[in-house]
């Protein structure tokens, strides 16, 4: 890191900086799996219930965050169904932690990447694992040598949507994870902090301009994604 | 113990029932019949794609399915080796990678074919760095051939090998096909709607019609039964005739049809055989008495077998050792009274045939 870079930033700044990513980073890897999982799913078997696992990965995008933190608060609060179990058989404490952040942005970010994965693999025609399997190579194998490579780059593409959406994460985590300086408090936190201080208006630019960076170097990088010719013109 | 041993009943959700039943020894097995008839779901229930509501499939002897037994092996485990229709070649694939996927899959005890072998059987081997996005349609279809025989099949399934492909692709093609019968003796079954590909690759044929089995024989029996199977589409049925041996003749070349002689529209010798020649049905004259003194170069006599009458025409069927369809109209057959059984003698101009190697 440079010098030029550190002081444009105060610590306090970067610190939040540091945190934001950590916490988007962690929620849309965490998320990766279930999302390939659900969009694999929703995109190729039809089963019974479908329509309600699909209003359920929706929701948090038609839900205010705020309700969505909320729920979340409840659910892995200390005597929460999910938070007592955590806390009395693991001893883990997850509400006002970094992990907690996490949890609020993965929530919310889920819709988005299940989307785009959906459509990435309703975009890779189903016969080609038969013709895998007719060569030999199990469901698994199938779909971990054909189907998923194929569907790659709308995976990356959701990963990237996840995680833009995480950076700019505010009611959820407020909610569930709070305002704590240094543990807590990611971007969107500290540019509602410093905003809120009589005078703070004219402090918070620098993180409002890294905000709108970070916001369009994503979308650029999932367009670009989208854009990209494969080397191979897909069929 | 047949090669395939195939029943299976099934009703789709659009209402369309299939219930065919056929059993094959024979080394190349044709599914002949017009699109929508049920073919290719005879050979995605024997791959494994289509779990049928009732059926038994056997092949070489093993169980593959048994519904009254619960029984169903999963396709990867059937060592059947299919070739769609559209290929699907694997498109992030090198074509060397497409080729390995079987091959890295297959059983140890199954290594009797070469992937070296297949490359040179099929010429290939100058594709393998290529992306199946980049090749043209006979390339692709070698290629997905290749696929299908380097993951050691014991039968191969083919789904209309030949039909996205123009008239020269498939004549070359089709040599393909032959080489590869001849060089491994694979068991084969391919699904097609053309009767020159049923007449030219099968030693046996299963005739379907509307999800039920009309017909089974050789191709020559089962694609002359009396129904006018598959003819609906190609508008009456197709003539092939395969000849063994041609021989140049005072500058012409011609075939050896038994003890007959067929003049061919060529002075040069083609140089592979056996020789298989094409003509339609219409371009036949047929004639009570033994004729001189025409134009037409080629005289075939053979007694008629049967007679079809399809539309405004009547198909007759003349065995000369081989069957020719001719077509004339109901007056004409009614005038010479031609009847299954009477004599007749086959004209042709040797300008109407189509030489295919």
């Amino acid at each position: 890191m440079n010098l030029l870079a550190i002081e444009l930033l105060s610590p306090e700044e970067w610190t939040a900086l540091r945190l934001s990513s950590t916490v988007a980073t962690c929620a849309a890897a965490a998320s990766l799996p279930l999302g390939i999982a659900i969009g694999y799913l929703l995109a190729r078997v039809a089963f019974r219930g479908r329509w309600l696992l699909e209003a359920m990965v929706n929701l948090p995008l038609v839900l205010p965050p705020v309700v969505a933190g909320y729920l979340l608060l409840i659910c892995f609060g200390p005597r929460g169904p999910i938070g007592s179990v955590l806390a009395d058989w693991f001893g883990v404490k997850i509400v006002f932690s970094w992990l907690a952040a996490v949890l609020a942005a993965m929530v919310v970010s889920f819709p988005l990447m299940v989307r785009a994965i959906r459509v990435a693999f309703q975009s890779v025609d189903p016969r080609l694992e038969m013709a895998a399997r007719s060569l030999g190579a199990s469901r698994l194998g199938a779909f971990f040598t054909v189907s998923l490579p194929l569907a790659s780059r709308g995976v990356i593409a959701g990963w990237i949507l996840a995680f833009a959406r995480g950076l700019g994460e505010f009611g959820a985590t407020i909610m569930v994870a709070g305002n704590i300086e240094g543990q807590t408090r990611t971007i969107p936190l500290a540019i509602f902090t410093v905003a809120s201080r009589p005078g703070g208006m004219n402090q918070c630019w620098r993180l409002v301009g890294l905000s709108i960076l970070l916001a369009c170097a994503a979308l650029a990088a999932s367009e670009w994604l989208e854009r990209r010719q494969s080397r191979h013109e897909s069929r | 113990m047949s090669l395939v041993s195939f029943q299976c009943r099934h009703r789709f959700a659009g209402g369309f029932e299939l219930d065919i039943a056929f059993q094959t020894d024979h080394t190349v097995t044709s599914i002949f019949g017009p699109s929508g008839s049920g073919k290719t779901s005879v050979l995605s229930t024997i791959a494994g794609f289509l779990r049928p509501q009732s059926g038994r499939v056997q092949l070489a002897g093993q169980a593959m399915l048994d519904t009254a037994r619960r029984l169903f092996v999963p396709p990867e485990r059937r060592q059947v080796g299919m070739v769609f229709q559209d290929h699907l070649l694997f498109p992030h694939l090198t074509v060397e990678a497409n080729l390995r996927y079987g091959w890295r899959h297959r059983r140890r005890r199954h290594r009797s074919i070469e992937f070296r072998r297949v490359l040179e059987v099929l010429e290939i081997g100058g594709l393998l760095q290529r992306y199946p996005g980049s090749l043209s349609g006979g390339e692709r279809q070698r290629v997905a051939l290749g696929r299908a025989l380097t993951s050691g099949p014991g039968l191969l399934l083919m789904d209309e090998p030949l039909a996205s492909l123009d008239a020269a692709l498939k004549a070359r093609i089709l040599a393909y096909l032959e080489r590869v019968v001849d060089e491994w003796r694979i068991p084969t079954l391919f699904v097609t709607h053309a009767q020159a590909e049923v007449r030219r690759l099968a030693n046996w044929v299963v005739v379907i019609e509307n999800g039920r089995v009309v017909a089974t024989g050789t191709p020559d029996d089962a694609l002359s039964q009396p129904e006018p199977l598959g003819w609906k589409n190609s508008m009456g049925p197709v003539n092939l005739l395969r000849l063994e041996r041609v021989e140049l003749r005072d500058g012409h070349a011609m075939g050896r049809l038994g003890d007959q002689l067929l003049y061919l529209p060529q002075r040069d010798l083609p140089s592979h055989s056996p020789v298989f020649v094409q003509f339609s049905p219409i371009d036949v004259t047929l004639s009570r008495q033994d004729v001189t003194g025409v134009s037409a170069r080629n005289r075939l006599r053979g007694r008629i077998c049967q007679l079809v009458p399809l539309d405004q025409a009547v198909f007759v069927a003349v065995d000369i050792g081989q069957i020719v369809w001719a077509e004339v109209t109901p007056e004409a057959a009614a005038e010479l009274s031609l009847a299954p059984g009477s004599d007749v003698t086959c004209l042709l101009k040797a300008h109407s045939l189509r030489v295919v190697t």
